[in-house]
């Protein structure tokens, strides 16, 4: 997940940032909808201010993108781009998962 | 949804975030806001976020807001579709957008001015307080001029009449010339050293009024509230009230022959102990005043 340009540097903002791309994997949502979406499929839940450092720097990167506005609300949705690096985080996150497993005690019969 | 946040708190926290941030994002943030229950992690999230916002603002440039402006699922809502047409943040390099300024701006930039107005006039006033307090006037230095130049405006000074120097509030003696006036001589001193002047703080030191020049017949300084009397280098006679003699304020030449008196410094005049005491006798007698 590091090896990834158009994720890295994203420091404290690196696990909402994946939180929110998942989110916006299942469809566009707005921004109320995308902290709610994370409250229910997630363990953990995303404030505001966070949200929106989030969505400015995935916009700057290209990986969403604005919809038109819908009242004072604005949907976001994935681009191409940022469905590719949804998925390479994912696959990396998967080879992690698979190694920590392996080494679980009784993993090995 | 029994207690949203209060609108006034999130405007307050939305204005921390840099202007480009906010005409980009803060509709869309205000309207979640709106929709959150009040919370303390949210204020606390926000001001991180605003913070962040202001070290390394993530704008983006204004052509996705046009597209997205284009896109047919556009429902033009008043404030969103304010966004467009001032996406002027894409090109803040060129210099800062001319806004119109609101009233409610108006009026707190007029406040904030005044406070700040007030708050420099009251550090101002008391920065003033602790400066040194006399610059001029009396408690300053007065170059009075040479004794050629008092001379010239003022001949009889070189007789022994006392010069009147009124900014100051002093008679300027010239200590021999006015013994041999005192004693009724004719004398010419034109030129006299800075020992040998004197400068007599005209303010009788019994209640404070003006001491008037000598009186012709006894050439000596009464004054007109309660007849203090003093000799001509005004030492206390017996006659008024008065505890002392007249102050002294410090002499001195420079080396241009300017005569400096420094009325900072005051000598209190000698107390009245009597005839004995006097440093000189003019040849009346102790206890006559100028009538």
């Amino acid at each position: 997940m590091p090896d990834d340009p158009r994720t890295s540097e994203l420091g404290r903002f690196a696990e909402p940032a994946l939180l929110v791309l998942v989110s916006l994997a299942g469809g566009p949502k707005h921004g109320y909808a995308i902290m709610t979406d994370v409250e229910s499929f997630g363990a953990t839940s995303i404030g505001p201010g966070t949200l929106y450092a989030v969505l400015a720097r995935l916009e700057r990167r290209g990986l969403i993108e604005p919809l038109g506005p819908q009242d004072r609300r604005r949907p976001y949705r994935l681009t191409m781009d940022g469905a590719a690096a949804l998925e390479v985080q994912l696959r990396e996150m998967g080879r992690f998962v698979r190694a920590a497993q392996a080494r679980q005690p009784g993993a090995a019969t | 949804m029994e207690s949203p946040m209060p609108r006034r708190l999130v405007r307050f926290l939305l204005a921390a975030y840099p202007r480009a941030y906010r005409d980009r994002y803060g509709a869309e943030m205000a309207a979640v806001l709106d929709e959150r229950m009040a919370s303390w992690r949210d204020l606390v999230d926000l001001a991180r976020g605003a913070l962040d916002a202001r070290l390394d603002p993530q704008i983006e440039p204004p052509r996705v807001l046009a597209a997205a402006a284009a896109a047919p699922a556009a429902q033009p809502a008043p404030r969103a579709a304010a966004l467009p047409a001032r996406a002027s943040y894409g090109v803040v390099a060129d210099g800062p957008p001319i806004r119109e300024l609101s009233r409610r701006t108006f009026m707190r930039r007029v406040l904030a001015a005044g406070v700040a107005l007030l708050s420099l006039e009251f550090i101002g006033g008391t920065l003033a307080f602790t400066w040194p307090q006399v610059r001029s006037g009396l408690g300053g230095k007065f170059r009075l001029g040479t004794a050629a130049d008092i001379v010239a405006i003022q001949p009889s000074w070189a007789a022994g009449w006392p010069y009147p120097y009124t900014s100051a509030r002093l008679f300027l003696i010239n200590v021999p010339a006015a013994k041999e006036l005192a004693l009724g001589h004719q004398a010419s001193v034109p030129n006299p050293t800075a020992d040998q002047l004197l400068a007599l703080w005209r303010k009788c030191p019994h209640l404070g009024c003006q001491v008037p020049q000598l009186c012709d017949a006894l050439k000596r300084f009464t004054c007109n509230c309660h007849q203090s009397t003093y000799n001509i280098l005004g030492e206390k006679l017996k006659s008024g009230p008065a505890s002392r003699g007249m102050d002294r304020f410090a002499v001195s030449i420079g080396n241009d022959d300017v005569i400096v008196v420094d009325s900072g410094r005051v000598t209190a005049g000698a107390p009245n102990l009597g005839p004995d005491h006097l440093t000189f006798s003019d040849p009346y007698p102790w206890d006559a005043a100028c009538r």
